[in-house]
């Protein structure tokens, strides 16, 4: 009876170093207040709850202590978050995911006023401003790129350069490319600001002009040509992007679209935020590195709207009154589409009741996201 | 203007195939097999695995995936193109992206696949021919003056010269010194990112400013097609003021008739009466209360 007590107590005292209880570290205790942070401001603020619910429990599932060698972990071979996980460590989610944007993108007000695509070129300047922190801050090449990255307010582009340059960062460089761009709406407002006038603030833009399909259908052909032609490591990006454009304007394959924008993304969307979250076991994610990567994601996004502001400021030199533009849409030039642009259109009516700059912001905004896949191409050039 | 550019199509389309045959591209199969390094007299270097030294021919992948090299001929003459035969279906034919197969060339093909029936002493062109035994994929005519233990083969594997090698490296990259990463490289030339930004910029800015200069020409070309011509006739000009005068109202209701209609959010009138129960008001002839049974009472 003796032995078989023993026998009881042994395998109970067996079982509890398995449970997480055992296992749990202060770093795990941390990680998980992050994921329940990020689930809070999801659902109580609605912060990007599409992203931040699935990424915030995704930490919660990343971040549960286990004993290692059974197959449960994001990082151990063989095991079901390991597959899911393949995708992102691949680089696969990222391209289908652009399809789906694609796909419900209108790039109309790009089309109706084309000199909106150049503020999403001058907004990369964060992009190259986090590299150049990065560098001096001591990271390698390799990985002061896939930082960089960061400045360019696109999940999908963050996670599918740092896939390429620095896996091992990729945990920390996609949770704060997310966390930024849901912080948007708090970074933004007050560079914008500071470096605006009241008078440009007010300033009112000319409404734009119906675009037909068939500028819509080159638009989407013309563009993945140029672009890749140019930059042919954005190919998976770009090419997805218009892919998923020519199906929503052809007119012919709403079926296709429909998927791209509706079920496909949903899903791929509900694997890149689940598994990116669980990739930040406390293990391995919270180390100084992590917490440069921070630092520099958040001055990334500084310098991506000054440049995207400040752009503005110096095209309107050029332009006649009645053309200028309203400064106040720089800051969209950044890719975290419709945020970014919503920010804009909140900003203005702030000034003004009766200005509303949406649908002039979603220029750049959309600009921003071509730009920045131009640019996580030239990064892959120089330094994979 | 619309025959012009109906002209104009057929012409783009034939430049645009003309440029992509034109550009030469890697071949993701047989063609993409080199070969890279020999040894005809082997004294003391490699060993087969019969512990023999015999001379070897190394061939490199150069593509970028998986190459299977079984099917394809092997010969050290020219004229007789399927010498050697190397079979098919065995995995150990496939070779990986970017990596190396070493066949020995000792005249013993019992001894297995990678065991050819001949060998170097005699030969001075090595050659691979695809599976058609006519192809030739690449071919190393060997020169006079082989030394004994000492390769002779590409110095890197992008190399089209072939040299003696200072070291011999059997199924690996003939280029065994240190080299820096494409990042290294860069950043040694640029420590503080400023040309990685100003080249970055440039060509972002370029890329987009090309498509800026497309489309704004390519606005002008549909505005200019959209606008009506307006024909000095007078039942026109009346026709083309009426429609100018179309009221706000008017337009926004056209907008969201074709909206409705597009999205397919448009109900379909079946003309079948139904009653539509819009909310539910209480009375105690529907009440569950007043209809159940009350509990029979004893008192």
């Amino acid at each position: 009876m003796g032995t078989f007590f023993d026998f009881i107590v042994e395998h109970l005292a067996q079982f509890l170093q398995f449970t997480a209880f055992a296992n749990l570290t202060v770093g795990h205790v941390i990680m998980i207040c992050v994921g329940l942070a990020f689930i809070y401001l999801a659902i109580a603020k609605e912060f990007e709850p599409m992203l931040l619910i699935p990424i915030g429990f995704g930490i919660l599932v990343g971040n549960i202590a286990f004993a290692p060698g059974y197959q449960i972990g994001v990082y151990e071979s063989g095991s079901v978050l390991n597959y899911l996980y393949f995708g992102v460590l691949q680089g696969i989610y990222p391209p289908l995911i652009f399809l789906g944007i694609g796909a419900m993108t209108d790039f109309s007000a790009l089309i109706s006023n084309p000199k909106l695509i150049l503020i999403g070129a001058a907004a990369q300047l964060g992009i190259f401003g986090a590299y150049c922190l990065a560098l001096a801050l001591g990271f390698s090449p390799t990985e002061a790129g896939a930082i960089g990255i960061i400045g360019g307010a696109d999940g999908p582009t963050a996670i599918f350069l740092s896939s390429k340059l620095a896996p091992d960062l990729m945990g920390a460089i996609a949770i704060a490319a997310y966390s930024y761009m849901a912080l948007v709406p708090v970074i933004q407002p007050p560079v914008m600001k500071l470096l605006t006038t009241k008078k440009e603030r007010l300033i009112r833009m000319k409404p734009p002009r119906a675009v037909s399909k068939t500028e819509k259908v080159i638009f989407a052909i013309a563009g993945m040509l140029l672009t890749t032609f140019i930059v042919p490591s954005g190919l998976p990006l770009l090419g997805m992007l218009f892919f998923g454009n020519l199906l929503k304007e052809s007119g012919v394959t709403k079926r296709l679209a429909d998927t791209a924008k509706g079920p496909m993304i949903d899903i791929v969307t509900i694997l890149i935020g689940l598994t990116v979250g669980a990739s930040t076991q406390a293990t391995t994610f919270l180390t100084l590195k992590s917490i440069g990567i921070f630092a520099l994601g958040a001055a990334s996004f500084v310098v991506a709207t000054f440049g995207g502001v400040m752009f503005v400021k110096i095209i309107n030199l050029f332009l006649k009154e009645g053309n200028k533009m309203n400064p106040l849409i720089g800051n969209a030039g950044v890719s975290a589409v419709p945020d970014s642009a919503r920010v804009s259109q909140v900003v203005g009516l702030e000034y003004d009741k009766t200005n509303h700059l949406l649908m002039h912001a979603m220029g750049p905004n959309v600009a921003g996201v071509i730009g920045s896949a131009v640019a996580a191409g030239i990064l892959l050039s120089f330094l994979a | 203007m619309r025959k012009r550019i109906n002209k104009i199509i057929p012409g783009i389309v034939a430049l645009l195939l003309i440029v992509f045959t034109s550009v030469s591209v890697d071949a993701q199969n047989a063609v993409a097999l080199k070969l890279n390094e020999i040894l005809v007299y082997n004294d003391s270097n490699a060993v087969d695995d019969f512990g023999e030294h015999s001379a070897w021919i190394e061939i490199f992948n150069s593509s970028y995936n998986t190459v299977n090299i079984g099917g394809c001929y092997l010969t050290d003459d020219l004229n007789n193109p399927t010498k050697y035969w190397i079979p098919t279906g065995d995995p150990v034919t496939k070779i990986p992206a970017r990596n190396y197969i070493v066949f020995w060339a000792d005249n013993h093909p019992t001894r297995g696949i990678f065991h050819l029936n001949f060998d170097l002493s005699d030969g001075r062109t090595i050659a691979i021919f695809d599976a058609n035994g006519k192809t030739l994929i690449d071919k190393i005519e060997i020169p006079s003056g082989q030394k004994p233990d000492i390769t002779f083969g590409r110095p890197s594997n992008d190399s089209d010269e072939w040299v003696f090698l200072e070291k011999s490296t059997p199924g690996a990259n003939n280029d065994y010194t240190k080299k820096k990463s494409a990042g290294e490289s860069f950043v040694e030339m640029d420590p503080y990112g400023i040309g990685m930004t100003m080249i970055a910029m440039f060509v972002v800015f370029s890329a987009l400013a090309i498509l800026f200069v497309i489309y704004k020409n390519m606005g002008r070309y549909f505005i200019r097609k959209a606008t009506p011509k307006v024909k000095p006739v007078a039942d026109n000009s009346k026709q083309v003021h009426e429609d100018a005068e179309m009221s706000g109202e008017v337009n926004a209701a056209i907008a969201m008739a074709l909206h409705l209609y597009q999205s397919e959010m448009h109900d379909y009138e079946n003309t079948v009466l139904t009653i539509q129960k819009v909310s539910r008001t209480y009375s105690p002839w529907s009440s569950k209360i007043y209809t159940l049974r009350k509990i029979p009472n004893n008192r």
